[in-house]
Formats: structure tokens, sequence, C-alpha cells
């Protein structure tokens, strides 16, 4: 009971504390935590796959850079498309890739997933760097001005200000955690986990795997995909370097690994912890992969749960310490 | 009536012939136990039944229909359930949670998205009777992977029973067991398969003796000889293949 108060009064003082961000810090601090949140979503929708299925996504930007591209093109061609549509249409387009490309991944585990996604993300990758007419190349596609987000067709507000689009992103991005959150506690959920723990026995539980896994991979891909579109908005500018390379699939697997895959909380965590860092070390120097590197090599050698994986064991032994004594 | 069937069943591992021209019926409600050396394929012949392997010649028949080419899944939603020889649940999650993965099953929960696992108090209420039933309710938020030995067995077989199989195949359910929890696993055994067909594959012949109503004995992958214990027990050709190397008096 104590704790269930507890958390309640946490949730309300990070809420407060969202709602006031934008009074306590200038705008370029306002969009690097925006730039945390977006990409904790996507490390997130990572962890679907790598902590709670087993399979490593070596890939994962082509359903965030699916999304991100979806975006700037529906705003490009379309005139007037609603902010809304064009964000579900976002994850839709990165859904509808996940599912063409399930047939070929369910089959797959281990390396041959990993090698699996990385090639699709690398076509993806070269198509949308080749493509010129279409994706503007290396040079992408910037997003002139966003269009007003409409609620039932009484209010309109304008997101091209900062601090609006923060409220919006925020939101939005929050709402898309607690229905990932909610998704990993469903019956569906636990199912997952069975899966990764041991297929066959779920096999022989009367569970068909190859749906159980799709269906994983594209609620993963299409929620990436949301995380891309978001993302899009954010920097207004959608370019192969940024949402399709192969630094975009590996930096949510850093921030899973850091802080941890096997909780839910972990690859917020961890996209947290990367982002703080990059905005310190750039102070100093512009290695900052070095710096990353580092600390990922460090948390696979000394703490292989991640951060929160680390914690728990410390409280763990901690505990059983007060105990005995 | 037969509830399984196996008409001409070949196997083979890339030329190895590990099943020869198997005949196998199990009449419904009889306890059969299926026993014979080691690599005599008995372990083979459960995964060419529950569909793990693909027969590469002959036919399994399962309630009068044909099943040869069915997977794992679809034969347990049609009432087939399965233990295996080296113990296989969930080691991570709880008792409670490897349960509840065959109760979630047994009530075709599959794509429950909807709803939180932990708010169904029905599925809840049907785990933890199913614990008590099996003496694990006191072990309920373990780690499988943590529990003592025959603890782990007695988790294993009653997750292949948690299904509501009409037909259970149990592969060495007492497997690497002391006596006592041999004693006890055969208690459980006998008590949560009361009234239904099970198939038991056993090197115990105590416990074989014990359970079975009727004895098939597999030698080189080929049906050796079947019937009653007491038959199987005289038979000279069963004792020079098998009984009589374990000197069983």
């Amino acid at each position: 009971m104590r704790t269930k108060l507890l958390t309640w009064i946490l949730w309300g003082l990070v809420i407060i504390l969202l709602f006031f961000l934008p009074k306590l810090v200038n705008l370029y601090y306002l969009s690097l935590f925006l730039g945390f949140v977006i990409y904790s979503l996507y490390a997130v929708t990572l962890n679907l796959l790598l902590g709670y299925m087993g399979v490593l996504s070596f890939g994962h930007a082509m359903f965030f850079g699916t999304g991100a591209y979806t975006v700037a093109l529906l705003l490009k061609h379309i005139q007037g498309i609603p902010l809304l549509p064009t964000i579900l249409l976002g994850g839709l387009a990165a859904g509808l890739l996940a599912v063409i490309l399930s047939p070929l991944l369910v089959r797959v585990s281990g390396t041959a997933f990993a090698m699996l996604t990385l090639a699709f993300s690398q076509l993806i990758f070269v198509a949308a760097l080749k493509f010129r007419e279409v994706t503007g190349g290396e040079d992408g596609i910037g997003l002139a001005s966003l269009p007003p987000l409409k609620l039932l067709g009484l209010f309109s507000v304008d997101m091209n200000d900062k601090i609006n689009f923060y409220y919006f992103a925020i939101i939005f991005v929050a709402l898309c955690l607690f229905l990932l959150w909610f998704y990993t506690k469903t019956p569906f959920g636990s199912l997952i986990v069975g899966v990764r723990d041991n297929a066959l026995r779920m096999d022989y539980l009367g569970f068909n795997l190859s749906h159980i896994r799709a269906i994983n991979l594209i609620v993963s891909g299409t929620f990436a995909g949301l995380a891309g579109a978001t993302h899009g908005m954010l920097m207004k500018l959608v370019s192969t370097v940024g949402v399709l390379d192969i630094g975009t699939c590996f930096k949510p697997l850093m921030m899973a690994y850091i802080g941890g895959v096997g909780s839910f909380f972990g690859p917020i965590l961890g996209s947290g912890i990367l982002h703080i860092l990059e905005d310190v070390v750039i102070r100093f120097t512009d290695r900052i992969g070095l710096v990353n590197g580092t600390i990922f090599v460090l948390v696979v050698l000394f703490a292989p749960q991640g951060l929160i994986g680390l914690f728990n064991t410390v409280k763990a032994k901690w505990f059983q310490k007060e105990k005995v004594s | 009536m037969n509830i399984l069937e196996t008409k001409g069943l070949y196997h083979n591992f890339k030329g190895l012939e590990v099943l020869f021209d198997v005949n196998l019926q199990v009449r419904e409600g009889e306890r059969l136990a299926l026993i014979g050396p080691n690599g005599a394929g008995k372990t083979t012949l459960f995964n060419v039944i529950t569909g793990n392997y693909h027969a590469s010649q002959g036919h399994v028949f399962f309630k009068g229909k044909e099943v040869t080419k069915l997977t794992p899944h679809q034969l347990t939603r049609i009432g087939m359930g399965r233990s295996f020889q080296i113990t296989s649940t969930f080691a991570r999650l709880t008792a409670f949670q490897n349960i509840r993965q065959a109760v979630l099953s047994k009530n075709k929960i599959r794509f429950q998205m909807l709803r939180k696992l932990d708010k169904m108090n029905k599925i809840t209420e049907e785990t933890d009777e199913i614990l008590k039933r099996i003496n694990l309710d006191g072990q309920r938020d373990i780690p499988a992977g943590m529990l003592s030995y025959g603890k782990h067995r007695a988790l294993e077989i009653s997750m292949a029973l948690a299904t509501d199989p009409d037909l259970i195949m149990l592969d060495e359910p007492t497997a690497g067991m002391s006596r006592d929890e041999t004693h006890t696993a055969v208690e459980l055994i006998r008590r949560l398969t009361e009234g239904k067909t099970v198939v038991i594959i056993e090197h115990d012949m105590d416990v074989v003796f014990s359970l079975a109503d009727r004895i098939t004995v597999l030698h080189y992958g080929q049906l050796l000889a079947s019937g009653p214990p007491a038959e199987i027990r005289e038979n000279q050709e069963v004792k020079d293949a098998y009984l009589g190397e374990l000197e069983y008096g």
C-alpha cells in the first residue's frame, strides 16, 4: 500500500516536472530532452524484440526511418494533411514493412535474425540514398512547417511553436510508452517471454510460435515507426544519416544494453544516460563514439544485465546482508 | 477403441534407421508403458507421434484422424500432451508463471492484449489450484530453475497435464530421481492421470509394473512384444533383450 502511494507521488512529480520544463530550460535543452524521450520509445520497441523475445535486431532503423520518411513525404506532397494522421501513417508504414518482412524473420533466430535485419535495413538505407528524386538522397527532405494540431475541430494548436510541439510530443510518446508497457503485461506479453525462454515447450503447450513472433515484430516495428515519425517532426529534416544509417540501428541497442534489457524501463534509462553523456562529452571532444563505446564495453563486461540489473543485484545483496546481521 | 495408432512408421536420421515399421496401438483409457534399452528409439517415437519430427514413412492416427503431418501445437490443441525426458520448463519464470502459461493455452487465451494478465482472476485461481494439487503452492514464486530436482520434475509433468489433454505422453517422468522422489512422482502421476490415457516411457521397472496396465517393448526400432505386465515379465525374448540385463527379480 505504502509503495503504491509512493509510486503515485513519484509519477505526479514527474508529470509536474514535465509540465514546467519549458519554463525551466532553454529551447536547446528542451529539444535535447525531446530527443531523449523519442529515443526512449525507439529503444523500448527494440527491447520488445531483444529483451522480451530474445532476438537481436541489428536493423531496427529501417522501421524508425520508414516512419520518418513517410511523414516527410506526406508533408511534402499532400497539402493540408493534418498532423495526427500523418504521424499515425508513419507508424502504419513501418508496421506494413514489418508485415512484409515477418514471413522471413519469424523463421530465424540468433545470428541469422541479426544478419537478416541488418541486410534489410542496409538495403532500405541504400535505396533511400540512391533514389534521389523521391528521397532527396543525402540531403534528405526538409520539413518547412508542420501542420497545426486540430482537436475535435475545436482547437487548433500551432505546431511550429517549439513549446507547443514539446507538449504534443511528450503526451504522444508517453501514450505510446504506456500502451507498450500495458502490452507487456497482457497474456500475449507473457507468451512472448515464453517463446524467448523455451520455444519448444511453447509449441507443445499449443501456441503457434510463428504467429506470436510475427505479431510482436509488427507491434515493435509500428511503434518504432511512430518514434521515427515524431523524430522527423522534431528535427524538421529527414535524411538517410540520422534515421536509416547503421548508427541509428546501433544507438537503441546501446541504450537497451546499458540500461538493461531485462526490464521495460532499462532502455529509457540507457537513452537518458547516452543523451546526457553526449551533451557533456561534446564540450570537450567530438569523439563521442569513443566514450560511448568504452561505456558499452564496460557495461557488457561488468553488468551484463545493464544498470537496472546491477542496481537490482546490489539491492538484493544489501537486503540479504541486513537480514543476516 | 484406439485413441492412438501408428501404421508402418519409419524414421531415419540421415540414413540411420531409428524406427522400423512400428505399429503401435494405444487404447482409450489405458496406461501403456513403453520400455526398451537405451537407443531403442523410444523418445524418437514420441517425437514422431507428437509432431516434433516427421515420419519418413508411415502414418499416425489420433482419435481416428490422420495426424502424421501436424505440428506439436496443432496436436496439443486437439488433445495430446507431452512431457520431456530432459526437464523443459521456463527456468527464469516462477513455478506459478510456468503453470499459468499452460492454463492460458487450456483456456484458449492466445492473442489477448486488452487485459492485464495479473487481473485475470480466473486464470490465477486455476493456476493456484493446480499448484496446490501438485504440492508446489509453497514454491509458488520461486523461479523454476531454482526448484529442487524432484519439484522441478513435478512441474514439468504438470505442465503437460495442465492443458487438460486426452492422451498424455510422459517421457521418463522419474529420470534421475531418488527413491523417495520417484515414489512421490508415481503417486502424483497416478493421481493426476486418473481415468486418462497415458503412454509412459520408463526405465525403472518398479514404476512400470506399478503404473502400467499394458507394456510394449521397443528394441532397435522395432516392436518386440506387447501385453499385460505379467506376460511381458515372463516373455523370453524380452528377458533376453532387456529385462535380463537389469537382473530384475
